[in-house]
């Protein structure tokens, strides 16, 4: 479903040329429940931006379901976010005006979603998450743990063929993040959607059914089941 | 659609005392920018009315070569038989008055007078019968009394009495030249002072009969202009054209000029402070212009990552713009209609009551025809347009700040902090 053949990624930071990817070569099957782990500057979230489409990679080819992303334009690009994948951020990254329920549904008002469904999907897939009777809240009203659980229905009520979390974990307490992790394990199971997250955490990463190991922008080792 | 206006709504009340100073900003412009308009437009109703009512009426008519020559005032271009083409305006119910205009030199002695002295002046001798029909001149006598025919008696203008220190019964001497080029005197006592709503009439108006100035000039039964007054405003130049063409088919040598010709100093006054008072409104929409230029800079400064969120999202550019335009406009028209709702009350002020300008036009010609109080007019138009205009420039300045947030790339919107 996702395949990247020596993909090389390299920064301009003034005079300095970082190469942050030296040649990844990394294939995902749908379904699977995956870490990118890595110290810091390992460029594991550089891994996750090219494979979601929010960054470009300078050598090597990256194919999504088939589809090179190479030859996508920036509206192209978008088009397959909007309805391809969905992120879960570090810092939450919801809409601050806007209720749990708004913050959940706008995924789906990107995409058009007649009214009656979004309210349909909407309210389930936060029951999903335990939000229910929590939908008019506003994230300064809820926890971290609610406001992530917000984050990961936002990113599954569009059912996207993959949904990329970028360190989900690392603003919420170990309990909280153990949760977590349950939880996006569960709708990992239930819709088979796959899931790729970051992290540099151990407790993190023993969630993952597969383990891909970066260091200084190598594939240092790829652990675990594949399905 | 909806999504983005309800979103934009609700992002408007996440700071609400910046959006509230911004939208008083905006609302402060247009309301100045309707109170310079409502005084201006006012001024020059007042001051075209003024105008007509007692200095050009609404048309002249005069020689071809008086007109041409019409800085020198010469009594030698006159026209001929003013009888016939008072005649011939009156059968089309056009009211009409024949005046000799003269240079001269009023002089004066100490005794009654607070001291000797001399005035370089135009005097016009107006038919004290006829004048009234087209001039308002005579409703306007505050002390004394209106001309009689062929009295030696002159009409003064109030402030120039003031100025001079004269009274009514006061004698007074004019020195000026006969149509033939011989030097003339006028001995003539003052009738009556005249304090009109024009300034000019007030401080330069010197007004004597003018079978007296038929006889002392020897004019012969000439004028120097015929003064016409359209007593309705409407279709005034297709009217003026039409009565052009007939007088120029009778009376060959004959032409008519518009108030707006005779006027032309003013007309041209007019304009230079439209255009001056236009710098002050820019100046003042560019106030608020920074004003919602910087909230929209601050908003989206501090929302790249959710910029960055939304762009992640796939959600389109062109949304993520409407959505702060649409910010921007909701200020903007909300500014720009508390601007106009507290507008009102004041222009009503204005309207009603206006400003007195007395002690500044008493001694300064300002150039409008108004003595002391600036009356203000109201003027639907400018509402409508200040409301356009403020919404318009609102999403105009937020274009700026938006296509700079899309100049980053979602992964540095996503990491700014």
């Amino acid at each position: 479903m996702i395949e990247l053949k020596n993909v090389k990624k390299r920064y301009h930071t003034g005079q300095t040329v970082v190469d942050a990817l030296r040649g990844i070569t990394l294939k995902i099957d749908k379904g699977e429940f995956l870490s990118i782990a890595g110290p810091s500057g390992s460029g594991k979230t550089t891994v996750l931006n090219i494979i979601g489409t929010l960054d470009t990679h300078d050598e090597g080819d990256v194919f999504l379901d088939g589809e090179d992303v190479s030859r996508m334009d920036k509206k192209t690009r978008a088009r397959y976010r909007r309805k391809n994948i969905g992120f879960i951020f570090q810092t939450f990254n919801l809409i601050p005006v806007l209720s749990a329920y708004e913050n959940v549904a706008f995924a789906l008002h990107l995409l058009k979603f007649p009214e009656e469904e979004i309210l349909d999907r909407t309210m389930s897939i936060l029951a999903e998450v335990g939000l229910e009777g929590f939908e008019n809240r506003r994230p300064d009203q809820l926890s971290g743990g609610q406001q992530q659980r917000v984050a990961i229905a936002r990113a599954l009520v569009k059912n996207p063929l993959l949904v990329i979390a970028d360190e989900p974990t690392a603003n919420l307490d170990s309990e909280t993040g153990e949760v977590i992790m349950q939880l996006m394990k569960s709708l990992n199971d239930k819709y088979n959607i796959t899931f790729i997250f970051s992290t540099h955490d151990n407790m993190v990463m023993e969630n993952a059914e597969r383990i891909v190991r970066i260091h200084d922008g190598k594939i240092e080792s790829d652990t675990g089941r594949i399905r | 659609m909806k999504f983005i206006i309800t979103l934009s709504w609700k992002n408007l009340t996440r700071y609400t005392r910046r959006t509230i100073i911004t939208a008083l900003s905006i609302s402060i412009g247009i309301m100045m920018f309707i109170l310079v308009d409502s005084l201006l437009t006012g001024a020059e109703k007042d001051s075209e009315r003024n105008l007509i009512a007692y200095e050009t009426a609404s048309a002249q008519i005069v020689t071809r070569k008086y007109w041409d020559d019409r800085e020198n005032l010469s009594l030698k271009d006159s026209i001929q038989k003013p009888d016939e083409v008072i005649s011939f305006l009156e059968k089309r119910g056009i009211p009409a008055t024949p005046r000799i205009s003269f240079p001269g030199e009023i002089i004066v002695y100490k005794n009654p007078y607070p001291e000797d002295g001399n005035l370089q002046v135009k005097i016009d001798a107006i038919d004290p019968e006829r004048d009234p029909k087209v001039f308002k001149l005579k409703d306007r006598i505050t002390e004394g009394r209106w001309l009689k025919p062929e009295e030696h008696g002159l009409l003064m203008g109030k402030w120039m009495a003031e100025d001079i220190g004269a009274k009514v019964g006061y004698p007074i001497t004019i020195f000026t030249k006969t149509r033939d080029g011989a030097y003339q005197t006028l001995d003539l006592t003052i009738t009556g002072l005249i304090n009109s709503e024009n300034p000019i009439v007030n401080r330069y108006g010197l007004y004597i009969p003018i079978d007296i100035a038929d006889e002392m000039l020897y004019m012969n039964g000439s004028a120097s202009a015929i003064f016409l007054l359209f007593k309705s405003t409407k279709n005034f130049d297709s009217r003026l054209l039409t009565l052009s063409k007939e007088i120029s088919s009778k009376f060959p040598d004959l032409t008519v000029v518009s108030w707006k010709e005779l006027a032309e100093d003013y007309v041209a006054l007019a304009e230079t402070k439209r255009g001056g008072s236009s710098i002050i409104l820019l100046f003042l929409f560019v106030i608020a212009a920074v004003g919602i230029s910087n909230t929209m800079l601050m908003a989206i400064y501090e929302r790249t990552r959710e910029i960055g969120m939304m762009r992640a999202m796939g959600m389109k550019e062109r949304s993520i713009g409407l959505l702060f335009i649409f910010e921007s406009a909701i200020i903007g028209a909300v500014g720009s209609l508390v601007g106009i709702i507290l507008s009102i009350p004041f222009v009503y002020l204005l309207v009603n009551h206006g400003i007195n300008y007395g002690w500044l036009t008493r001694d300064f010609d300002i150039g409008y025809r108004i003595t002391s109080i600036f009356y203000g007019a109201w003027n639907p138009t400018t509402f409508f347009k200040a409301f356009f205009m403020g919404t318009i420039i609102a999403v105009i300045v937020a274009l700026f700040p938006v296509r700079r947030a899309f100049k980053k790339s979602i992964v540095d919107c996503l990491c700014f902090r």
